[in-house]
């Protein structure tokens, strides 16, 4: 009994630690996404938003529910489900920016206006002349 | 041990640092010159609305809240795929 209550103690100060690292995380990104000046950049804001901001809390509320003594026998159920959406942005947000960039990028559908450095035309040009 | 104690004044607490995140992407949702930011700015917030979902089940103690989470994220990649496609070819037909 005193093992249990340690661990439930143990499992809910980490979920805790989890869920408050990732609003601040969700934060940052909601800034970058006002303050950065270019779509390209604004992808950058977006997956720090989805990774850090959203799969971190996500199991972090998966910890907290497994010590939580509101949901009787289902806690194990919203911890799964709870790991399941993490691991499921862990996969599809990279993927679906990386679509999307690619689309903007092909297409011109959003300025490339203040562009430091782009490698990939030089590719694109090269593998087309090749 | 009391968790829901715990829960009753963490939960609005972080709660409240997700809605300031809520406002600053949806002030880029008005605001955003081109599709793509919107699309990026709405892929966010379904993402970030999954936690939010995932939180309040927590703070009401039901487990039926938390499977809509699932479908928002899922839901995000969709709309991401759809709109690439739509933004490189002009049609959504089946080829």
């Amino acid at each position: 009994m005193v093992v249990n209550a340690v661990v439930d103690q143990v499992l809910l100060y980490v979920g805790m630690a989890l869920v408050t690292v990732g609003a601040v995380y969700d934060l940052i990104a909601g800034v970058g996404m006002i303050r950065f000046p270019n779509f390209f950049v604004r992808l950058h804001a977006a997956t720090i938003g989805a990774v850090g901001g959203a799969a971190l809390p996500l199991v972090g509320v998966a910890l907290i529910a497994l010590a939580s003594d509101q949901l009787g026998p289902y806690r194990f159920g919203v911890c799964a489900v709870c790991l399941l959406t993490a691991a499921a942005i862990l996969i599809t947000a990279p993927t679906g920016s990386h679509i999307l960039a690619y689309a903007a990028y092909k297409t011109h559908a959003s300025p490339r206006k203040p562009c430091v450095h782009d490698a990939l035309r030089k590719f694109l040009e090269e593998g087309e002349g090749g | 041990m009391n968790t829901a104690h715990v829960l009753s004044w963490f939960v609005p607490a972080v709660t409240s640092i997700f809605l300031a995140a809520f406002t600053l992407y949806i002030v880029r949702v008005v605001r955003g010159p081109t599709l793509p930011d919107i699309v990026l700015a709405i892929d966010c917030l379904s993402y970030d609305l999954a936690v939010f979902v995932a939180l309040m089940s927590l703070y009401y103690g039901t487990p039926f809240l938390v499977i809509g989470a699932l479908l928002l994220s899922l839901w995000a990649f969709i709309f991401d795929v759809f709109v690439s496609k739509y933004l490189v070819r002009r049609d959504l037909g089946g080829g």
